[in-house]
């Protein structure tokens, strides 16, 4: 009897075809939408372009031998950040009028940036003069009161050190990206909320007239509901392993060596996606509609909140509401696969995975305790 | 016994919907349900089936108390229910051996059983279509595919007609029947008087949760007052014509619209032949002239006030 439920259910799982766009192919689609993007960043980032400017040739700029040179410096070579037009100032203001500057230096007691408008450009401009202006004054005050010290203070110049170093805690590479992806999976796991929706509404004579056959058959309710919701299981895990294998092996996602720990984590964000969208299913009162709005809504406020449309909401969330990041199952499961990839150290993970646990024994309690009921009051 | 309910009370917060609800269905008979909607047909056989709770009375199916886990009980019962309930992902085929399996456990059984109940619905053709594909009369008879197919003792119908091209009215009902004198006994609830009429053997009239007639379709139309109808197309008789008319024995009530001359009589009066000679005698022309015997909706109207579709 199991195995006729079972078999019979996968086939209608299977061939509900809507559903197994919004489970499956919808993920995939994103992740290659999330991957298109991602890549034209770094594409951005590889390709900057020198900002076009001007500097005023006027006579203090003539004198001003140093104020020259750093601007020729930060003109000139492969990495040059500025296209440097040395112009009266009559046409530094027609160029910049013209579109063809970002804006213009002037020299004088202090150096004057003129833009057009506010913007990387014009940041990068007011810096760069903010930070010659400060070496300027510090070194005509050192030379005040050494004047020997030119030669040494020379050197120092040209030899910038820094004094902040990146100190990696893992063997992986941090990369921020990956997180859109793991938030992604995380969601496909969520998403298997659908085929749970619809085992608990064939499940209760009072939400379907399915469910009321099901019911008056001489089968055990119990019984009926895990063969079907095995059969959920089955095609939802193979739909997420599918994406899973997609993300690794086509889009190149590094989920770190520790494969094992990657397949626990999916395994338990499925039977969370299951058992949350059964307890929906069951808990929620009115039409498919309004309990799929629900489940959708919830899935993908967790989504966004875990930093899937943009990271800086999740680091927010880390910084300003703590709490949140634990009663987000999206963020756990993130931030389980983060860890897996890049932490060695595994006890943040282990503590993702026991709040998981225990969302999934709270869903699927629940969702016992409501279709336990084998009379209804109405139907 | 097939069912036997005592004293069935069901309330929906202050409504009664079923009020010291009795019922005893024999075996081998087709007992018609018949009330306007929102009588406590449906209701009835919910709560016979154990999938409503109840607040009072017993109900035993042949002859066990019914519960949900009446295993044993359930497997001899087939139901037809008011609204499809098939999956719209299998096709005409797996859906009835889905529906089968849940009662038969034997495959190879299983299969012939299906292979019986597609070809008992005419479904043959169709076995390959999902239910989308099929028209409205045809989704039906699936549905019924789906409730008969492990040759069930008792078949519980819940207006299956709903809906249908007579065509396939005519087939279902014809099936109906076909089921019976193959031994089922069936409970058919509908608020189409003419399908009772036609099938039942025995026919409950529901009203308001409570049974308000209980007989063969002629026990029910001797309980009431009213015999036959006569109707005459005319546009051209007096006031006085009326008058002599109404004074003819056996006619109780004479009406006319300007069109339709209508004629009642008492019960067990045949008055045609006379209303016949009257017509003569006065020399009113006149377009068709038939008799009607009362109905069930007659029966329902003169019981309760109101018509059976209100």
């Amino acid at each position: 009897m199991s195995s006729h439920i079972f078999t019979t259910r996968l086939k209608c799982l299977f061939r509900d075809r809507a559903t197994v766009f919004w489970t499956m192919a919808f993920p995939i689609i994103l992740a290659l939408l999330f991957n298109a993007t991602l890549r034209n960043i770094d594409k951005m980032a590889d390709g900057f372009q020198p900002v076009d400017i001007a500097v005023v040739d006027n006579e203090m700029y003539e004198n001003d031998s140093s104020f020259r040179e750093a601007l020729n410096a930060a003109s000139d070579g492969e990495n040059r950040i500025f296209s440097l037009t040395e112009a009266s100032e009559e046409e530094a203001a027609d160029l910049l009028r013209g579109g063809r500057i970002s804006g213009y230096f002037t020299d004088g007691d202090l150096v004057s940036v003129t833009v057009g408008s506010s913007g990387f450009e014009a940041s990068l401009m007011q810096t760069f003069a903010d930070s010659y202006m400060q070496m300027h004054y510090a070194s005509s005050d050192i030379l005040e009161a050494d004047p020997q010290s030119y030669e040494t203070l020379m050197t120092a110049v040209k030899e910038k050190t820094g004094y902040l170093r990146d100190v990696s805690i893992s063997d992986a590479e941090p990369d921020s990206a990956y997180s859109y992806f793991y938030a992604l999976l995380a969601m496909a796991c969520l998403y298997a909320g659908f085929w749970g929706l619809r085992e608990a509404e064939d499940i209760q004579a009072d939400l379907s007239v399915r469910a009321a056959r099901v019911n008056i058959a001489p089968v055990k309710k119990g019984k009926a509901f895990f063969s079907s919701m095995a059969a959920s299981f089955v095609l939802s895990m193979s739909e997420i392993l599918l994406l899973f294998l997609f993300l690794r092996f086509v889009l190149g996602i590094d989920f770190g060596v520790r494969t094992n720990l990657v397949l626990l984590v999916t395994l338990a964000g499925c039977l969370l996606g299951l058992s949350g969208g059964a307890f929906i299913g069951a808990v929620v009162r009115g039409s498919e509609n309004l309990k799929t709005g629900v489940m959708l809504g919830l899935t993908m406020t967790g989504c966004m909140l875990a930093g899937m449309m943009y990271q800086g909401i999740k680091i927010q969330i880390d910084r300003n509401a703590p709490a949140l990041r634990w009663i987000n199952p999206v963020n756990l499961l993130t931030d389980a696969y983060y860890n897996i990839y890049y932490l060695p150290a595994l006890d943040r993970f282990w503590i993702d995975m026991a709040i998981l646990g225990g969302f999934i024994a709270v869903f699927s309690i629940g969702t016992y305790l409501k279709i336990r009921r084998q009379k209804y009051a109405s139907l | 016994m097939v069912i036997t309910v005592k004293d069935l009370v069901k309330r929906y917060g202050d409504l009664v919907a079923l009020d010291h609800f009795d019922l005893a269905v024999e075996e081998g008979e087709i007992l018609g349900l018949l009330g306007p909607n929102g009588s406590g047909k449906t209701t009835a056989l919910n709560c016979i089936l154990s999938l409503l709770t109840y607040n009072s009375g017993e109900i035993c199916v042949f002859d066990r108390p019914m519960a949900p886990d009446a295993y044993g009980t359930k497997r001899n019962i087939g139901v037809i229910m008011q609204n499809v309930a098939v999956f719209n992902e299998l096709t005409v085929w797996e859906n009835v051996f889905f529906f089968c399996g849940l009662y038969i456990t034997d495959k190879a059984e299983c299969r012939r059983l299906s292979e019986e109940a597609i070809d008992f619905a005419g479904l043959n053709d169709y076995r390959k279509f999902y239910p989308k594909k099929l028209s409205g009369g045809l989704l039906r008879r699936l549905n019924i595919a789906c409730g008969i197919a492990h040759k069930p003792k008792l078949i519980i119908l819940d207006e299956p007609t709903v809906a249908v091209d007579p065509q396939s009215r005519n087939k279902i009902l014809e099936g109906i029947k076909q089921l019976n004198r193959n031994g089922a006994t069936v409970v058919y609830t509908s608020h189409y008087m003419e399908e009772v009429e036609q099938i039942c053997t025995r026919i409950i009239i529901l009203d308001r949760g409570r049974i308000i007639a209980n007989g063969t379709k002629e026990e029910l139309k001797n309980m009431i007052s009213l015999g036959e109808k006569i109707t005459v197309e005319t546009n051209t008789v007096s006031d006085g014509q009326l008058s002599v008319l109404k004074t003819l024995p056996g006619i109780d009530t004479v009406s006319f619209d300007g069109q339709e001359l209508i004629i009642r009589s008492g019960k067990d009066r045949n008055n045609l032949e006379s209303v016949l000679d009257f017509l003569k005698k006065q020399s009113i022309g006149y377009g068709r002239i038939y008799s009607e015997m009362p109905t069930l909706n007659d029966v329902f109207l003169e019981l309760t006030g109101k018509e059976l579709r209100d």
